[in-house]
Formats: C-alpha cells, structure tokens, sequence
C-alpha cells in the first residue's frame, strides 16, 4: 500500500498516485500493454480477485505485471518526504528525499544538525566578545573626546556660543518632527503623576529622539510641583484655563500625554511657561 | 474499517466535493457517519427523461474490502426504472457488480448510475414489471416514470389523471404506496389494480 500523500511536500503529480489505494506509488508496478501503474501490494490484492487492469480492465495476469520505468522510478525518489517516525509523533522533523528514507534513522541526523548548531553558536560566541571589546573601545574615546568638548567650552566663549546654538537647534529639529496634538479634555489632566508613568513618558520621549540634554529638565517639568505659577495649584489652573487653548502642544508618541515647548510657544504668558517645555500627562482626551 | 478503504474515500470525498458536477448541482454527497462506512449521495435526473428536475436519493455503504470491491448503492428515493428495484431500490448496474474496477471512484459511479437513468436497459432488468411495460408501452413507462418521479422525487409534472386514479383506491381504504404500485403495475387500469389488491 503507498505512502500517505500527506506526508510530501508541495503537490504530487496525478500519476505518481495509485488509482487503487490513492496513496503515492510504493515498489510500482505497470500493466503490460495499458501501463497503468500501481503499488505491488495493491494491484496484487487486486488481481488475486480478477485478472484485469483496475483502469480499464484489460485482461492482465501476475505473471505479466512488469517494473515501471526508470523515469518514474526517479521521479518518486525525488520526492521528498517526513521521516517514518513522524506519523507517530516521533519523528524528527527533517524533510528527506524518498530514496534516502531507508537509510534515514532520526537520531543520527538529529545529532548531526546539533554539532553543526553548536559549532556556529560557538562561533558567534567569539565574534561576540570581540564587538564587546571594539564597542569598550570606542566608549572609552567618546568619553575622551566629551571632557575635551567640555573643556573647550568652559575655556573658550566662541565655542560655548556656538555649542549652546546647536544645542537649540537640536531641539527645534526635534519639536518639527513631532506631530501637533489636540487636547480635548484639559480635565483629563494628571497633575501629579506618579514615578511608574513618569518613566513611561521618559522612555516613548527618548524614543521619539528628545536630545539627551533636555530629557530630565523636561520630565522634571511633568509634575505641578515644578509648574508655573499659572499652573502650580488647582485654584490657579482654574482660573487661568482659558490659556490653555493658546498652547501650541505636541503629541507624546503612543501615549496619552503632551509636550508644550519652549520653542512652540514664544507666544504665551511668561507664568504659564518654564523653560525648556512642560509635560502634561492626561487620563484621556489627546488626538 | 481497513486503512486504505478510509484513505480512498477520503480522497474520494474531497474529490467529489471539489468536482463541477457538484458545482453544477448535478450530483451531491455526504456523510452518514464518523468512521466513512456509509454516505448519502443524490443525483439530478437527466433532462429529456422522465426523471427530469427530481432528487433522487442513493444509499452508499463501503465494504471492509474497499476498492477491491465495489460499494453497495440502491435508491432510497423510489424510482420506476426497468434496472432500478421499485421495492428495494436495487440497482443492476454492471460496474457495481461484475465489472467494477478499483480505479473507479464514488463520483464516477454516480456520474454512471445518472447515465443509467438515461439510458435503460430492459433487457437486463432489475425490475421485471418495469421492463415489460418499458418494451410494451413505452409511453406509458414514460408517464408512469413522471408520476413516480413528481411524487416521491420532487419533479415538476403532475400528472392529474393518475393523481385521481390513486386518490379513488385510497378512498376505498388503501394505503397511498400500495395503490400506486398495484396502479402502475396493471398499466393504470383500475379494475385490474383493485382486482389484485381485494383478492
């Protein structure tokens, strides 16, 4: 009886199937003048019942039954198939060639594809260790060359001039690439949020490219306490909330919160604003 | 079941379900039960035959011995055909005895068992009481096979005079089934049909 046709890859062709038992071909063999082919075991069955060709019933005798040819033969070889251990649930999973399954034992391959597994983590191991050392390396003259930078600075006003303007400049790049926000409930806002979501904020921030020299004056600015004095208490956000809709805010990417900087809002009163920009984290009501 | 017997027939299913004659509503096949020994099939009678626009219902049940014997089929549907039993529904179709073939698969033999009801063969009956009416008075056969075909298959030709001659036996207290089968025995004649079933 042939292979189950589940157990190949891809399609089989139609006449690589036995017509009697519609798996594929196993040990094949063909009538003589129609060349019907079918498994040895089924058209013996067959034909221990009646003489003729299950095809189209030609009269057809044991003894007359013939080996298909060769192309076939090939042709079933090259199909590949799971191993025999994988219909019970024990198989290792490798997809072989038919003809190399007689010699195929599972456990030997499975040993083969563990040293070869082995020998390239090993391999990534070492290379491993040496980024590791080139990444030190490198640390080590960033490091060098950020005292040197600092020094300059302090030594030299041109350079602090200069360096103070980048600096801005980084800023406003970073301010252009966010996307502007609507608040539609200013009641919606966290004025003292606790340490778990202000480092939520800091992360999506740092993620957004925020420049390193502001991330912490920033999220410093995300609680009342450090609030301007239009902002600092209840009474007097209350009564400054008509301001509000004078900010210029920009979205905190994924999260429910809002940047207000600086650089967006030379507009608005000076006691509604701190410099470099507040955080304004909100319980909902952010498009 | 053997192995292989549930192999074929699982690929025979799909088979049959993915065929165009099932798209074209021409044939139909399901399963009776969990472990593949026994389907239901229906087949659309053929156009230009008496059989047209019924749904004939075809019992299936596949041997232990599968493909290496043919499967046993008969009508669930009664059916007035010369090599189709009107009692039991058996079929005299050659591939399903003698002349079957392990090639051959469910959606071929209904492909043939719909032939067959185009094309009958009264001179290898099943049914000996059909067949001499189909050699002896074939218009006859012909309107008997529509009545039989509009009240238990669901064709669309009524056929108003048998209607009456059965409904006038009903009334004299006899079972609806038995007077059609006396009816259409005795070529519609109402003494000979009532001489028999009174006798």
């Amino acid at each position: 009886m042939g292979f189950d046709i589940k157990r190949f890859q891809g399609d089989v062709d139609e006449e690589l199937i036995c017509p009697i038992c519609s798996g594929v071909l196993e040990d094949p063999l063909q009538a003589p003048a129609c060349e019907h082919a079918f498994c040895r075991a089924c058209i013996t069955e067959w034909i221990s019942r009646q003489p003729t060709c299950p095809v189209d019933r030609q009269a057809v005798t044991a003894s007359q039954l013939r080996p298909v040819p060769r192309i076939l033969r090939n042709l079933l070889s090259r199909l590949c198939t799971t191993c025999d251990n994988q219909p019970h649930g024990s198989g290792c999973g490798l997809v072989i060639p038919k003809d190399e399954l007689a010699q195929h034992n599972c456990v030997r391959e499975l040993r083969a594809l563990i040293a070869t597994q082995q020998g390239k983590l090993t391999d990534y191991q070492h290379e491993l260790a040496e980024q590791r050392l080139v990444i030190n390396e490198h640390k080590r003259e960033l490091a060098l060359l950020k005292e040197f930078m600092r020094a300059m600075r302090v030594s030299n006003p041109a350079m602090r001039a200069l360096a103070d303007q980048m600096e801005r400049e980084e800023v406003v790049r970073w301010a252009n690439s966010l996307s502007r926000a609507r608040v539609t409930r200013w009641g919606g806002m966290i004025s003292t949020p606790d340490e778990v979501l202000q480092q939520m904020i800091k992360r999506s921030l740092s993620e957004s490219g925020c420049p390193p020299h502001i991330i912490d004056d920033l999220m410093e600015n995300c609680h009342e306490r450090r609030w301007p004095p239009g902002l600092s208490s209840l009474e007097t956000r209350q009564n400054n909330r008509r301001q509000y809709e004078k900010y210029v805010c920009k979205r905190v990417p994924g999260k429910q919160a809002v940047l207000v900087l600086q650089c967006d809002n030379g507009h608005v009163d000076e006691h509604m604003m701190v410099e470099p920009g507040l955080v304004m984290i909100f319980a909902h009501g952010i498009e | 079941m053997a192995n292989i017997a549930v192999k074929r027939i699982k690929r025979e299913f799909k088979e049959v379900i993915k065929s165009e004659e099932v798209a074209g509503g021409a044939i139909k096949l399901e399963l009776v039960n969990e472990s593949w020994t026994e389907l239901k099939g229906e087949i659309v009678g053929p156009t230009d035959t008496p059989y047209d626009g019924g749904r004939f219902i075809l019992e299936i049940k596949v041997p232990d011995t599968y493909p290496f014997n043919p499967p046993k089929i008969r009508f669930m549907t009664k059916i007035w055909h010369p090599n189709v039993s009107s009692v039991t529904g058996a079929i005299c179709l050659d591939i399903l005895k003698d002349q079957w073939a392990a090639a051959l698969t469910l959606r071929t033999v209904l492909l043939s068992i719909q032939a067959l009801l185009s094309a009958g063969e009264p001179d290898d009956p099943q049914d000996a009481v059909v067949a001499k009416q189909y050699k002896e008075n074939y218009q006859l056969f012909q309107m008997t096979a529509r009545h039989w075909t509009n009240v238990y298959a669901g064709g669309p030709n009524v056929i108003t005079e048998f209607n009456n001659k059965v409904q006038r036996i009903v009334d004299m207290g006899i079972d609806e089934h038995r007077a059609r089968v006396a009816l259409s025995t005795f070529d519609w004649q109402i003494e000979r049909a009532t001489e028999n079933l009174f006798s």
